[in-house]
């Protein structure tokens, strides 16, 4: 469906309309899980004409794979902005993982839409998750500077935190306790810490930086 | 081992994987006329449909894998396939237990070699590497095809998953309070998750047969809370 053919006015419709889709798909998939979902669905529940759908969408599964690319830019945006707001390098990824942790709470629908039954959407979808992921990796390679071993760190060390920090939180959304995520935050901090700087100067960082009590 | 001559037109693909790749229980039987009992006849004829499911998996993804893919595969008829399986899932979940159960088996085994923790690990990470590494089809079945084959299936992934956390646990025992204060709960599951989470890249971008690479750097990651960078790199990287 070649998504260039409506003039520009449209424009500010069609953008409105997926994320409204976008939406929809993530409550649908919360209630039935991705393999029963229909398009039927999905436009019912977004209240749309079948027709927009496809002016939009190709298949459930394009569909489902914009959602998640939808989400996963989203939580690198607020991580990001979150981590510019401080210094140092510890502290960046205390208030990292604070805003991600912050948003896959606020948002469990989405949040099990696109870690948890992206999963089961196909290899390629699959494959498109693994990667969205991994832009988290150069945030953490920073750390590697200001490592006192940071040149003899194995070389796939951000690929295996960012996995392991989603599997955590993959976890804990099977297992229905995705509000409760953001009590994670001391321990997943330590956890991508550790291999920097050593169990004891990581659980010291995670203790300092404590997040923001308006967060 | 005499494979049943293929009808399909030769392909430029990626070949199919020779029974030999396969764990023991997997491994065919010869069509034809071989005089065996009845009774092994039928666990084998289930054995080549399990084999014959992982084939047609690699080949063609848990979705486009169809029952006579795997009749063909497993040279057996399609009325055969429906006297041991009620459909393509319970045949999926059949060979997913098959698969894991093997693995679970040689990481376990490898484990129980030493009595040194560190090294057990090491020797159970390398168990699980070379099994994933030499059996490409069945990596990506259990690995990557397992998540996409519906609810039931994912469930025992989770499960199979999580039972690697207690052989990280364990290293734990005999610590000082002091080092068993700097752990936090979620560090086994965390260390495991993220383990396999770059297996799966590896097997998803392709690059099976390189998982072994991936010992040193695995173990010193596991290793590293327990014993620190340095003594984790240590034993990460002796022969």
């Amino acid at each position: 469906m070649p998504p260039g053919r409506h003039p520009l006015p449209r424009e500010f419709i069609t953008q409105h309309q997926r994320a409204r889709i976008i939406a929809a798909l993530a409550e649908e998939t919360v209630d039935k899980g991705y393999r029963a979902v229909t398009v039927a669905d999905i436009v019912r529940r977004a209240g749309i004409a079948r027709n927009t759908f496809y002016e939009n969408f190709s298949s459930k599964e394009d569909c489902f794979l914009a959602a998640s690319e939808f989400a996963l830019d989203e939580a690198l945006r607020r991580v990001t902005d979150a981590a510019g707001r401080v210094d140092s390098w510890p502290a960046r990824v205390n208030v990292g993982l604070a805003a991600l942790l912050h948003y896959v709470a606020g948002e469990p629908a989405l949040a099990r839409a696109c870690i948890v039954e992206v999963l089961s959407a196909g290899p390629a979808a699959v494959e498109r998750y693994e990667s969205s992921i991994q832009a988290f990796v150069p945030l953490l390679r920073m750390g590697r500077k200001v490592s006192p071993n940071g040149e003899q760190l194995p070389d796939t060390l951000e690929e295996t935190i960012v996995g392991g920090i989603f599997w955590i939180l993959y976890q804990r959304i099977v297992t229905g306790q995705v509000e409760e995520v953001e009590e994670l935050l001391p321990e997943l901090v330590e956890f991508s810490l550790t291999p920097y700087f050593g169990v004891e100067a990581a659980k010291r960082a995670a203790a300092e930086a404590e997040p923001p009590t308006d967060a | 081992m005499a494979r049943k001559p293929s009808k399909k037109p030769a392909r430029t693909r990626r070949p199919a994987p020779e029974a030999e790749d396969y764990p023991p229980e997997l491994a065919r039987l010869p069509p034809g006329r071989h005089g065996l009992p009845r009774e092994f006849v039928t666990r084998n004829q289930r054995e080549r449909l399990i084999a014959g499911l992982a084939e047609a998996v690699s080949e063609h993804g848990y979705s486009g894998a169809t029952i006579a893919h795997i009749t063909r595969s497993a040279a057996v008829s399609r009325r055969t396939f429906y006297e041991h399986f009620a459909g393509k899932d319970e045949c999926f979940v059949a060979a997913y237990d098959t698969v894991m159960g093997e693995l679970r088996e040689r990481v376990s085994e490898a484990f129980e070699q030493t009595d040194d923790w560190a090294r057990a690990v090491k020797a159970g990470i390398a168990a699980m590497l070379g099994f994933l590494a030499s059996n490409p089809s069945l990596a990506r079945l259990c690995m990557v095809e397992a998540l996409v084959a519906g609810p039931a299936v994912v469930e025992r992934y989770d499960a199979a998953i999580q039972s690697f956390v207690p052989y990280f646990q364990k290293g734990r025992e005999g610590r000082s309070p002091e080092v068993l204060s700097r752990l936090s709960e979620t560090t086994e599951e965390a260390l495991v998750g993220g383990m396999v989470s770059l297996i799966s890249r590896r097997i998803i971008a392709g690059r099976t047969e390189e998982l072994e690479e991936l010992l040193p750097d695995l173990v010193e990651f596991t290793l590293t809370p327990y014993l620190g960078s340095d003594e984790a790199a240590r034993i990460a990287n002796e022969d």
